[in-house]
């Protein structure tokens, strides 16, 4: 399909000049009387309620972080208190704007945002919503254990609700929100649209953009907010999400009702400091935060700077965003100033600002300002407020008496299940076969590349036996595309993305044909943002959707590090189960490329507790473990290797089946049988394994060749019955020994099979060097005749062989000096 | 007579697939004007007719295989 936008010379080199927006800065003045005839008074003290609520909230976890007691509790809180004294006029303002079913998505410092958008959506939302909420929420036991605690009804049950399940997530007991898996800095609860809090500064970005994405797709209202602070600006990550969030496609390319920027607003709590670096004046380039906006679109992304010491100012502020991202003119950003007059954290010696400059600030309190506003106007007195302030006060001791009472909220107890938490890594659910009505635009046989497949032989060997051209048999790309066509066909959830991915079909053509019955909005090109492309992914999983993005070549798996390592891996653990993330990320190993292109970084991967890893070898293995990963509800991490893309089916004895079917994922598959050394491969090392099999015969030696196929659940079983038939055990990868999968794989049949082990298991890999260019490959991936060199001189001297290969050197001498 | 060839693909391509005729027998074509689209493994590429005149003949359908060199169709 050719390109839809010409990109016309006479256009593209005309002189002109650009011209920015003006950006606002500080623009409200609506006069208090006027906010207040709009508001009334009642829902204006709602939101001073609602600060003292959150300063009430901070400043007792500073006492307890400081002195180990609030008022007449004693208990020794260890995690961590990123407090937001002095800000809450920026979390309380927006909340005021947000309705019930927008989502926010918060930062290390999101407690007052958290409580805010809970206590707004109790404010303001149904009182059935609200009861069917806190049923909803672990079989309404927590509801329960707070009536019970502090009693209350309606919203007052709701607010004590919210306050409890928030407390006893950060003091990690287990009815708190996430179990105890999350505490201070990553409490959440989705139901009142509170979405992940995130200790990685600027985390947030990029899956608050996902999740727009979703709620564009699924035809939902709300938006999303991305909170971050004025640090985050520094982090890549975020500005890849907010041109994300711009693509100039969704207008372009992408047909109603899913065209337009997405509703995501990017809303950063400005308070001058990232920690002790002063973001305007020293780490940063701009003056004022909101001119980033600029760089990112032609709208400025609406970017205005305003004053968070007024909620109203910020209410304002937010409901003009609003208004513009449900007209599908997102995204926005607003730069929130405010200023934190507590510590950082509470080890903060405050070594880098002055006390003057405290002091400065202090007439800026919002609670301050705000009361004396409420005064002034005459809506309340000193004293209403100090009543105020004393009810407030006693809630939250009440919650607090009931939280540190492990009969009340009971740690969570590790030693009574060893694997407790490891059984909240996975929920090994998968979805059933998609099936129904076609969710493609046209049929498939519209495209020439997918009728092809049609045409194409199911078996890779020949009547000959010989192995079939790779353009007349179904090929491991092939077997990949036809699982994909079907997930894609018939589950419209799924939306797939990464760079290339339409008209190119992938960089090595996975895609080929899809972009001809695809429409942009379930299939589609992304920038080289690998950070934004994993990131939306996750946030397009957490709110309800299925996604299946691309990373080019693993060696760019650097570049999406936090997102698959702290974020993908993690939330659903981090969420004590209550989030699922199906999201399946492929990525090639690449070949010939280089040192920079060709690594194989599955151990990696393997490494993180959170991710199901596989890397099939064969075109059969391939389609099926796409199949599995596609209907997975945890995360899939699928490598695949550049150099069996156009590998035929030569062992299943019927071929690539043309119907749908799944291979499960964590089984190891015999490909070879042979009773006098088991050789374990992880990817392409299975070729060079077949091949040697075929020599090691003519030597007498029978090699039983087992696939991995998976690294991430791994059944040993299949292996240890292997080992305890031949006695001997290599095992083969194209990843460099040290630290790699082959190594894990080969210590734990070690340790499990010991007994039947006639000599110790060997692990051949590549060396400790980098990748060499295309013509060195051989002597880097372990060669057929690297494998005979293994076997024969580990395990049966008597039939020792002439060398072929390279690897002559003493390891231990090499780990001796690094390599 | 002027014969629509395979071309050389790159190193390791011998053969190329007939994707997609966009042009049929009898249709007139300009020189330039992509008329057929061909695949190989990893790739589509459109050809381009090599002159102007009618579309007399095609040699190689849709779906069939034909290695790089071989004459696909035939503008006279
Ligand atoms: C990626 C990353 N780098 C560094 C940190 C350590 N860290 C935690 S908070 C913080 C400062 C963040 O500043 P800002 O975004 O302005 O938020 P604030 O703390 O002012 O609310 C830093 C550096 C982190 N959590 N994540
Ligand atoms: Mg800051």
């Amino acid at each position: 399909m050719p390109r839809q936008i010409v990109v016309d010379p006479d256009q593209a080199l005309a002189p002109t000049r650009l011209t920015m927006p003006a950006i606002a800065v500080h623009a409200y003045d609506r006069p208090f009387a006027e906010e207040r005839a709009a508001r009334g008074d009642a829902p204006l003290m709602e939101a001073l309620r609602h600060m003292l609520v959150i300063r009430a909230f901070e400043e007792m976890l500073s006492s307890f972080k400081a002195t180990g007691r609030h008022g007449e509790i004693a208990y020794t809180y260890k995690g961590p208190a990123h407090l937001s004294i002095g800000q809450e006029g920026a979390a309380v303002g927006a909340a005021l704007a947000l309705a019930p079913n927008d989502f926010i998505f918060g930062s290390h410092r999101s407690h007052g945002e958290f409580l805010a958008k809970g206590l707004a959506a109790i404010a303001n939302g149904d009182e059935a919503d609200l009861d069917a909420i806190m049923a909803g929420h672990d079989g309404g036991r927590l509801r329960d254990t707070v009536a019970r605690a502090l009693g209350g009804e309606g919203r007052a049950l709701a607010e004590n609700f919210l306050l409890f399940g928030f407390l006893a997530e950060i003091f990690m007991r287990s009815n708190g929100f996430n179990g105890g898996m999350g505490g201070s800095m990553h409490a959440f609860f989705p139901p009142f649209g509170a979405y992940p809090n995130n200790a990685i500064v600027g985390a947030s970005a990029g899956i608050a953009t996902g999740a727009a994405l979703r709620r564009r797709l699924a035809g939902e209202d709300g938006i999303c907010v991305a909170h971050a602070g004025d640090g985050a600006t520094g982090c890549g990550p975020v500005f890849e999400a907010m041109n994300f969030a711009s693509m100039a496609q969704f207008d372009t390319l992408w047909q109603p009702p899913y065209d337009g920027g997405l509703p995501v607003l990017f809303f950063f709590t400005n308070n001058f400091y990232a920690m002790g670096g002063q973001t305007a004046g020293e780490t940063m380039g701009w003056d004022r935060l909101s001119r980033i906006g600029a760089g990112v679109n032609a709208s400025a992304m609406h970017a205005e700077t305003v004053d968070g010491t007024n909620p109203l100012a910020v209410a304002d502020a937010v409901a003009r965003k609003r208004a513009l991202l449900r007209e599908g003119k997102g995204p926005a950003l607003l730069d929130v100033e405010c200023y934190r007059s507590c510590g950082h954290s509470t080890t903060d010696a405050n070594a880098y600002r002055s006390r003057e400059e405290i002091a400065l600030w202090e007439p800026h309190d919002p609670i301050a300002r705000f009361s004396g506003m409420l005064v002034d106007a005459g809506v309340t007195s000193e004293a209403g407020i100090e009543a105020m302030r004393g009810e407030v006060a006693e809630r939250i001791a009440a919650v607090v008496r009931a939280v540190v009472d492990p009969k009340i909220a009971p740690p969570v107890d590790v030693a009574a299940n060893p694997v407790l938490i490891g059984q909240m890594m996975f929920s090994h659910g998968q979805i059933d076969v998609p099936s129904g009505p076609s969710t493609l635009a046209g049929p498939v046989e519209d495209s020439a590349a997918l009728r092809k497949l049609g045409r194409k032989a199911r078996n890779g060997r020949g009547e000959d036996g010989a192995s079939v051209s790779p353009m007349r048999a179904i090929t491991l790309r092939d077997g990949l595309t036809e699982a994909i066509v079907h997930h894609m066909a018939h589950d419209g959830r799924l939306v797939a993305w990464g760079e290339e991915c339409r008209e190119w079909g992938g960089a090595f053509g996975v895609y080929r044909g899809l972009a001809d019955v695809l429409p942009h909005h379930r299939l589609f090109n992304a920038p080289i943002s690998e950070a934004a492309i994993v990131a939306t992914a996750i946030g397009h999983a957490m709110a309800g959707g299925r996604s299946l993005v691309e990373l080019m070549y693993a060696d760019f798996i650097g570049r999406a590090g936090d997102e698959i390592f702290n974020q993908l891996a993690k939330w659903q653990a981090m969420s004590a189960g209550m989030l699922q993330l199906p999201v399946v990320l492929r990525t090639s190993v690449g070949s010939k490329y280089g040192a920079q292109h060709s690594q194989d970084l599955t151990a990696l991967i393997a490494h993180i507790p959170g991710l199901k890893v596989v890397y099939p070898a064969t075109p059969f293995d391939a389609k099926g473990l796409m199949a599995s990963a596609l209907s997975s509800n945890d995360p899939v991490v699928v490598f695949e290797s550049q150099r069996l893309y156009d590998k035929v089916e030569t062992l299943a004895g019927d071929g690539v089946p043309a119907d749908y079917y799944r291979v499960p994922i964590g089984l190891p598959d015999i490909k070879r049988h042979g009773r006098d050394v088991t050789v374990l491969t992880i990817g392409p090392s299975l070729y060079p394994a077949l091949d040697a099999a075929e020599e090691l015969a003519a030597l007498g030696i029978e090699a039983e060749i087992v696939d991995a196929r998976t690294l991430v659940p791994f059944d040993h079983a299949p292996v240890l019955a292997s080992v305890a038939r031949t006695g001997h055990l290599l095992v083969v990868s194209e990843a460099c020994e040290r630290g790699s999968f082959a190594q894990t794989l080969a210590a734990t049949v070690t340790r499990h099979g010991f007994a039947d082990l006639k000599a110790a298991p060997v692990v051949l890999g590549a060396p400790n060097w980098i990748v060499p260019g295309a013509d060195m490959e051989t002597t880097y991936f372990p060669q057929a005749h690297d494998i005979v060199e293994a076997v024969t001189g580990a395990f049966h001297p008597e039939r020792k062989v002439n060398r072929r290969g390279v690897r002559s050197w003493d390891a231990l001498d090499l780990a001796r000096r690094g390599i | 007579m002027t014969p629509v060839l395979v071309p050389q693909l790159g190193n390791e391509i011998t053969e190329a697939e007939v994707a997609e005729w966009l042009k049929a027998e009898g249709d007139t074509v300009d020189q330039g004007e992509p008329i057929v689209s061909i695949s190989t493994t990893k790739m589509t590429f459109e050809l381009d007719a090599p002159a102007s005149g009618t579309l007399q003949k095609i040699i190689v359908p849709e779906g069939e295989i034909a290695e790089v060199g071989d004459t696909l169709a035939e503008i006279g």
